[in-house]
């Protein structure tokens, strides 16, 4: 991609960036944060009209290091998806943001991160997953691998919740996985998830450079580097890009249309996975799982569910933007209301 | 014999899911048609089906809506708890009973009225025996009692509107009913029911349903809520009317309905709504409250609207939950941790339901912060009279929102915490809106909005947070005093406890005591409920729970010179409350205090 110092609605990448970064030097989570920047502004999406979620930890602390023109919430731990929702269905016309962590998503948060998924809510949900409770000093998360070390302490006795395989399993609309230290595959992944309409769920891997960044830890920066396989070269190929402006990358490819007319390109490595083959995922995952690596890319996709705004039947305009005159019914009917129970 | 017109009480022991609640329902219906003042209590188990339930109709020319201090007449229906009503009869107490159960009326003292209600009832159709048996005592106390034959058969083709052959058989069972006790029933009832001129606007409603109606008309954007005991019929009666009363010009609607997962994300939605600009809800009773804590803290912290409903059982815990209590006032009043305040609004009749049902959003808007209703059981699941709610009288208040970088020019010295005005409440902008957006956040925060520890600013911002809402006291709802000239006692006490003022009140005065009362209707409380406390020597504080809540929250607040003529006359069984038992309590209180 050439480096353009504008994009399609002419602002520069600044009016996307945000405040000084308060995470530890080196961390993960903030590479997360350079990419998610770089997305929207390649996107060209309006910074006024993006809402940036997090619930509670390090990973929930990064919007305040980009989006600097956008309206957030950091809510409270795990429960982000249901304020998500409640600022969706009031106004839908906002692109929802959202950043949190392995503690929000695989424990305290679990139920709002399903049920998120079993509505459909359309939302970017990234996950920085790196085992372990940061802000609380290193305790294990639930996603880390049985076996797997951290620099201090026991090694992790239970077994870890997949969140992709979750997701899948859920009927999740999308899901990927990634590598925090993969800038090119992660961009074009949280991309195609801005384009997408629904749930996308990226469970990204971001190692924890203070707990956790020991060899002997799963979800360290070598270890991933070391034990990524990676499902996909992934391209993505906007809307307002012209098709034939774009190299056409050798080998076999498959392009997935998003939402917004964007294109996905997937040129296939390796054994075939066709994303839109719930079992096909299934079955890369939990092999690399039995393999301790991790597999990335995008694992599913499935286009055209309904949203939750959608099932809802609810009015085209923002409701926070109606008038006294459009939300409250008139003198007559409640003259009607007040018939209708009288004669009941 | 002595004639007694419109003054009984009814206990109708039923067993739960017999479908005796349609039953019930049209004597209460038929007799409030008629013109007597009536009310009625359901006293229902925790069950779908087979434990006993209660229904409770009270008749009393005087207004009284308490569950009487006696039953006059007791239906026995059900073998279970057979025995232990007839124990507790007082003589005289006529017994209607049904055969068929073939359990003796061991009690020589109470007239007793016999009809084999099953066996009738399998004549019009076996397979709904079971059900169509609790007809039968409708006819006989339609005899007993004198209920007209008309009213009671528009209460049915009413009560099973639409349904023919439901209509026909429940009639005909009735009539049945009707026809045995007049030839078979020797006795006399000294209990008869007499017209009365009825405002005919009058209707009897649930005050759940007219919650649900006043949040449709205070402009309601989002209902999330998880079923719970006494609440639910709430959340089913905004679903019920919303299609009819919220449907925009493209056939949308402008109000989400979620079904939430847990009551954490009902709460947690309401608070997306409200950050987003919207007028959201939830409704639940106490146990949800317990688990919206977390989100009340950071409404109130954050300084987002949303508003939500506790319709009272009894507790701690899972409790009793289909019982009526005023136990979660002091909870509301400060929930989630640290130090917190909130608004509760506290509505005592239907009417009041519908009111604070779309005023709770203005309040919320205005004042940026969770605002609560108050109700219990006893107010939002039976159903009280009315003579039609009024149409909201103020237009909607929005608040303190910045659409337009005009409006935002026009704030000297902007930041989204910054008290620009002087009364504690800031200004605020929408997502979508571009205008001086922040992250919000639970976690400490300068007027800017920008995480901060600093101690000064840090307790700068939680003593705005106090100005504003105790500074709030007197933009809500007055007490509704009722006041004597001779200023001896004075009763202050809230919502339910409405219906059964009145007789309380008669029987403190017949003991030749000079009674005032004092309803409170919001949190927290408004300056004339202390000017009401100033002008009486001794101030009860009534309240249907075991600790006195109210009476701590007024001790913690009045000013110290006052706190000696407060008196706590605090009492819960689950029962909606009896007058005598509270009425005794209170002589007992002055008593001791005299």
């Amino acid at each position: 991609m050439s480096v353009l110092k504008l994009n399609v609605i002419n602002l520069e990448k600044s009016e996307y960036t945000g405040g000084k970064s308060t995470l530890c030097p080196g961390c993960g989570h903030d590479q997360v944060s350079n990419v998610i920047i770089q997305a929207a502004w390649e996107n060209g999406i309006p910074p006024e009209g993006i809402a940036k979620m997090s619930g509670i930890g390090c990973s929930s602390k990064t919007p305040a290091y980009f989006f600097g023109k956008s309206h957030g919430f950091n809510t409270v731990h795990g429960r982000m998806p249901s304020v998500t929702t409640g600022a969706n269905m009031v106004n839908r016309s906002l692109s929802f943001i959202a950043v949190t962590g392995d503690g929000d998503t695989a424990s305290i948060g679990i139920g709002q991160f399903v049920h998120a998924i079993r509505r459909n809510l359309d939302m970017v949900y990234i996950v920085e997953n790196n085992g372990v409770y940061g802000l609380t000093k290193g305790q294990y998360s639930a996603t880390v691998e049985k076996g797997s070390r951290k620099k201090k302490g026991e090694a992790n006795a239970q077994p870890p919740i997949d969140l992709c395989a979750m997701a899948i399993n859920l009927g999740c609309s999308f899901v990927a996985r990634s590598f925090s230290g993969s800038k090119k595959q992660l961009t074009a992944l949280v991309r195609a998830a801005m384009g997408h309409r629904g749930m996308a769920v990226i469970d990204v891997i971001s190692p924890c450079v203070t707990f956790s960044n020991n060899d002997e830890s799963y979800k360290s920066y070598n270890y991933v580097k070391a034990n990524d396989e990676v499902l996909h070269l992934l391209d993505y190929i906007p809307h307002f890009t012209p098709m034939e402006e774009v190299d056409i990358p050798e080998g076999e490819y498959e392009d997935i249309e998003m939402f917004d007319g964007s294109t996905l390109r997937l040129e296939t490595i390796g054994s075939d996975h066709d994303p839109s083959d719930a079992m096909s995922a299934l079955k890369a995952i939990h092999q690399a799982e039995r393999e301790n690596s991790h597999v990335t890319g995008l694992l599913y996709y499935e286009a055209g569910l309904q949203t939750a705004d959608e099932v809802l039947g609810l009015t085209e305009a923002p409701l926070s933007g109606l008038s006294e005159a459009e939300m409250r019914p008139s003198r007559q009917s409640l003259d009607d209301v007040n018939a209708a129970l009288r004669a009941a | 014999m002595e004639h007694i017109y419109n003054d009984f009480t009814i206990n109708i022991a039923t067993a739960n899911g017999t479908g005796s609640q349609s039953s019930n329902l049209i004597l209460l219906n038929s007799m409030f048609q008629m013109g007597v003042p009536v009310s009625g209590k359901n006293l229902f188990p925790s069950n779908i089906a087979g434990l006993p339930t209660w229904f409770i109709i009270r008749a009393s020319d005087d207004g009284y809506q308490a569950p009487g201090n006696k039953a006059h007449i007791q239906i026995l229906m059900n073998k279970d708890s057979w025995r232990k009503d007839l124990e507790k009869l007082e003589p005289g107490t006529l017994v209607v009973y049904n055969e068929d159960v073939k359990l003796p009326i061991d009690r020589d003292d109470c007239p007793a009225f016999g009809m084999p209600m099953t066996k009738m009832a399998r004549g019009i159709n076996p397979k709904l025996a079971r059900l169509m048996c609790n007809m039968y005592y409708v006819g006989g106390l339609a005899h007993l009692l004198g209920i007209d034959e008309d009213v009671i058969n528009e209460c049915v083709s009413n009560q099973f509107k639409g349904k023919e052959k439901a209509i026909e058989f429940n009639l005909r069972a009735i009539g049945e009913g009707r026809a045995y006790a007049a030839e078979n029933w020797a006795d006399e009832s000294p209990y008869h029911v007499e017209s009365r001129d009825k405002d005919p606007d009058t209707f009897l409603v649930e005050g759940n349903e007219a919650v649900a109606l006043g949040a449709i008309y205070g402009g309601v954007n989002l209902l999330s809520w998880y079923p719970i005991t006494p609440s639910s019929s709430m959340a089913e009666s905004m679903i019920e009317w919303l299609p009819e009363l919220r449907e925009a010009d493209d056939g949308g609607t402008t109000c989400a309905v979620i079904q939430a997962e847990d009551e954490l994300a009902a709460a947690g939605m309401v608070v997306g709504a409200g950050w987003a600009g919207g007028r959201g809800m939830t409704c639940t009773s106490g146990p949800g409250i317990s688990l919206m804590s977390e989100f009340i803290g950071l409404s109130y912290f954050a300084e987002v609207p949303g508003v939500i409903w506790d319709i009272n059982r009894v507790g701690p815990s899972t409790g009793l939950p289909t019982r009526t209590q005023q136990g979660d006032l002091s909870m509301l009043y400060e929930a989630s941790h640290g130090d917190t305040q909130h608004v509760v609004l506290i509505p005592g009749t239907v009417d009041e339901c519908f009111e604070y049902g779309w005023k709770a959003f203005d309040y919320a808007e205005r004042l940026q912060t969770v605002v609560f209703g108050f109700s219990d059981l006893d107010l939002g699941m039976n159903r009280w009279s009315t003579a039609g709610f009024e149409y909201p009288s103020t237009p909607m208040d929005r608040g303190k929102v910045i659409r337009t970088q005009k409006e935002m020019d026009a704030v000297a010295n902007y930041g989204r915490y910054r008290d620009v005005d002087g009364d504690g409440i800031p200004y605020r902008t929408l997502p979508g809106s571009g205008l001086d957006p922040i992250l919000y956040r639970g976690t400490g925060h300068d007027e800017d909005g920008i995480y901060s520890e600093d101690p000064d600013v840090y307790y700068a911002t939680v003593s705005r947070l106090r100005r504003k809402i105790d500074g709030a006291r007197d933009l809500l709802p007055a007490p509704l005093i009722r006041e004597e000239e001779e200023q001896q006692i004075g009763v202050i006490y809230y919502g339910s406890m409405e219906n059964s003022i009145t007789e309380i009140d008669d029987m403190l005065e017949s003991t030749g005591l000079s009674v005032s009362t004092c309803r409170v209707r919001a949190l927290p409380y408004h300056s004339e409920v202390e000017g009401f406390i100033e002008r009486h020597e001794k101030v009860i504080v009534l309240e249907i729970n075991r600790d006195g809540q109210l009476y701590g929250i007024l001790r913690k607040e009045l000013p110290s010179n006052l706190l000696a003529r407060l008196h706590s006359v605090a009492y819960t069984d689950g029962i909606p409350p009896r007058a005598r038992v509270y009425a005794d309590k209170i002589l007992e209180t002055l008593e001791v205090a005299a």
